[in-house]
């Protein structure tokens, strides 16, 4: 976990971070399970996501522009989504690149060929987002395409907030497949860990002050 | 200086010619040396009446050193929430949800606290434990404004930090009155007299006077005008408390006597040798409680006797951890019953194992393990006391039979046979014996320190029942066999 940035700010909490922005979608991560339908196989998506096109990456990429190209056939709230999150992905370099890959794989259907089963285009804007601001954010998008089990989480999100099930697999299956890449949730074990920490030293510099040693007044004898 | 500062006494500065200077002070018994707060955060909202009264008792002329400026540090809210007992119908289930929570459990609980559901998916804990990490058996969203610091010496090893709560110390004394009022004792306010006074026995010990958080006029009655010590209607006005140390290296016992006789404390409160220095008969002469209670080491069955023959009171005795908070009590020479506060106890074996109880409630004798939702700030699940005894059944009710500290050691006979120290304490108690510290040598000879009692009836029984040479050290006072927790069994090896 170490080779990791981290996405707090300094003092814990997640302030102005890419992670506080995938939160702020609301979108939720519970019953998004609920709404599956059978989806593409997961090395289908792990291979276009490795024949990602280098422009795609590129610094002066364009994400709106990309955006408004790729979901061109889009319904108009699902651009609109898109445009939006696409806006704010632009400045974070590790969001710009996961919005692009996501956006890579949505063209791939028009420019590769289409997924079998197809996607759906209503769930566009929160695949896009949850590449941008859930994964990249904790695993750098230039790692989906080096590191295998780090594709396969970008490939597993893909598709899960596609509203698709990786083919072959069941809820649960997929469910426990996902939860043992997911890195935000080992993350935030991570960040639950580092709040026990702070708790320790805050309680330990309570327990040392002079105010705590002058004690209470005792009644009895333990 | 402060004004605080100014009214606790120099040790450097003797107050008589006759009085010793003391040879070694300790830091933390230099007067003053750990104040930090103001006397509106000891007592908030204390009256001009009720400090009066604080003064009078402090500035006697026979009181101690005082060597400790110390409050309850509770507002009224707080007094308020002090004097009302936490509710204890099905608590098990709430303090497990926050005991799951605490830090220190991270890595058990899993993700979705599946690995810690009902009790016995909770390993038994040490003091080990806390003292390797204190700060994670605290509730993250504790209200650190209540947390003051408890040091727990424990019978071996270095003292242990706690994190005390203001308020659950106060309802300390609001147990206690409870307990005792189930015994009879009429224990209301009495702006005359000491309404307690905790008694030690110490080379050097804090010493303080404290008003009672809660313990004040609107509970006076009128005092029974017919006792000697008790002339006329009792006055309004808070209850005092007093830290005392009746050491005569600490304390000259004339000052001692002249300050009680003056203060006459209601209830006294104290571990078994300073309770037994009560007895001295010009102390004991001073002084008319209305109860005493025993706390912190074994109350002798002779020596519950003989306090309870001098003041004709009684005596309760309580058992409880600095860690767990009060556990049971007894006020008899009979199994200590478990409190129906936030308290259950368990009994593991020399493996851990948990003892189920038999159909009428009984264990087998093992060490006694304390699940404790008293304190807020260290709720403790299956805690290993260190503490050994049985569970059994007194009056429908959980009791602790033959408890033994946490010294608990097996002896042995001439022929290697394991002898439990409970036989001993038997025997011990049959001959009259306050206190003892017998020591098993490594050549299996018993060194037998025993105070009061006859010492030489005890060692016969002793030597008979082990088959080995037993030394005998007769002392006169329980206080001989040296302070603070003198280990009543030991083996050597």
């Amino acid at each position: 976990m170490t080779d990791r940035p981290d996405p707090r700010p300094a003092g814990g909490g997640l302030g102005d971070q890419p992670l506080r922005r995938w939160f702020d979608l609301r979108l939720d991560e519970v019953r998004v399970w609920d709404a599956l339908a059978p989806g593409p196989s997961l090395d289908v998506v792990q291979t276009r996501l490795s024949s990602a096109p280098q422009a795609f990456l590129a610094d002066a990429v364009s994400l709106v522009a990309l955006a408004g190209d790729v979901l061109a056939g889009a319904p108009d709230h699902v651009r609109a989504s898109a445009a939006a999150i696409a806006a704010e992905a632009q400045p974070d370099p590790a969001s710009r690149q996961g919005a692009a890959l996501a956006l890579w794989l949505w063209a791939s259907d028009e420019l590769l060929e289409p997924f079998d089963p197809p996607l759906d285009a209503r769930w566009a804007h929160s695949s896009i987002g949850a590449l941008a601001f859930r994964l990249a954010p904790v695993a750098p998008p230039r790692r989906w395409l080096s590191d295998d089990d780090t594709r396969e989480e970008a490939a597993r999100l893909f598709l899960l907030w596609s509203g698709r099930l990786p083919a072959g697999e069941d809820v649960p299956t997929a469910r426990a497949r996902w939860e043992r890449r997911d890195s935000l949730a080992r993350d935030a074990a991570l960040r639950e860990l580092v709040a026990d920490e702070e708790h320790r030293r805050r309680i330990q510099a309570a327990l040392a002050e002079k105010r705590a040693a002058e004690a209470a007044a005792r009644y009895s004898h333990e | 200086m402060s004004e605080a500062d100014a009214r606790i006494s120099d040790p450097a500065a003797p107050r008589s010619a006759t009085e010793p200077i003391a040879d070694i002070v300790l830091p933390h018994y230099v007067p003053g040396s750990t104040v930090a707060l103001s006397d509106e955060e000891r007592w908030p909202g204390l009256a001009p009446h009720d400090r009066d009264r604080l003064e009078a008792v402090l500035a006697h002329p026979a009181a101690p050193v005082w060597r400790h400026r110390v409050g309850h540090r509770l507002a009224a809210d707080g007094v308020a929430r002090a004097r009302t007992e936490l509710p204890a119908d099905d608590w098990l289930p709430g303090h497990l949800a926050v005991a799951r929570a605490l830090p220190a459990y991270r890595a058990l609980r899993g993700s979705d606290d599946a690995g810690l559901r009902e009790l016995d998916d909770f390993p038994l804990i040490s003091r080990r434990d806390l003292a390797a990490d204190v700060a994670g058996f605290v509730p993250r969203d504790a209200d650190l404004g209540r947390l003051v610091q408890g040091s727990s010496s424990g019978s071996t090893g270095a003292a242990l930090l706690l994190p005390d709560d203001t308020e659950d110390v106060a309802r300390t004394f609001w147990l206690v009155r409870r307990l005792l009022a189930g015994l009879g004792v009429d224990w209301q306010p009495d702006a005359r007299r000491l309404a307690l006074a905790l008694v030690v026995h110490q080379r050097q010990a804090f010493t303080y006077a404290s008003p009672i958080p809660g313990f004040a006029g609107d509970v006076v009655t009128d005092a029974d005008a017919a006792g000697p010590h008790a002339p006329g209607a009792a006055a309004a006005g808070p209850g005092i408390m007093a830290r005392l140390n009746l050491d005569a290296r600490d304390w000259p016992v004339a000052d001692r006597v002249a300050f009680l006789r003056a203060h006459d404390p209601q209830v006294i409160s104290g571990n078994p040798s300073s309770l037994a220095t009560l007895l001295e008969p010009d102390t004991a002469a001073a002084v008319a409680p209305l109860a005493i209670v025993s706390g912190a080491l074994h109350l002798t069955a002779p020596l519950r006797a003989a306090l309870e023959a001098r003041f004709g009171v009684p005596v309760l005795d309580l058992y409880g951890l600095h860690e767990t908070r009060p556990i049971a009590w007894r006020a008899d020479d009979g199994p200590f019953r478990v409190l129906d506060t936030r308290v259950r106890v368990e009994v593991a074996d020399d493996a851990g194992r948990m003892l189920a109880p038999d159909a009428e409630g009984a264990t087998p004798r093992g060490e006694l393990v304390v699940t404790a939702g008293s304190n807020p700030l260290l709720p403790l699940v299956r805690y290993r006391t260190g503490d050994h005894g049985r569970l059994v059944l007194r009056d429908g009710a959980p009791a602790i039979a033959d408890l033994e500290g946490r010294e608990h050691v097996d002896f042995v006979t001439a022929d290697g046979a394991p002898i439990n120290t409970v036989d001993l304490t038997q025997y011990l108690q049959d001959a009259g014996a306050l206190a003892w510290s017998l020591t098993q040598r490594l050549d299996g000879s018993v060194l037998a320190r025993i105070a009061g009692g006859d010492a030489p009836a005890a060692a016969r029984r002793i030597h008979a029942l082990l088959g080995v040479p037993v030394e005998v050290d007769a002392v006169p006072r329980p206080i001989d066999l040296g302070e603070g927790k003198p280990r009543r069994y030991l083996r050597e090896g």
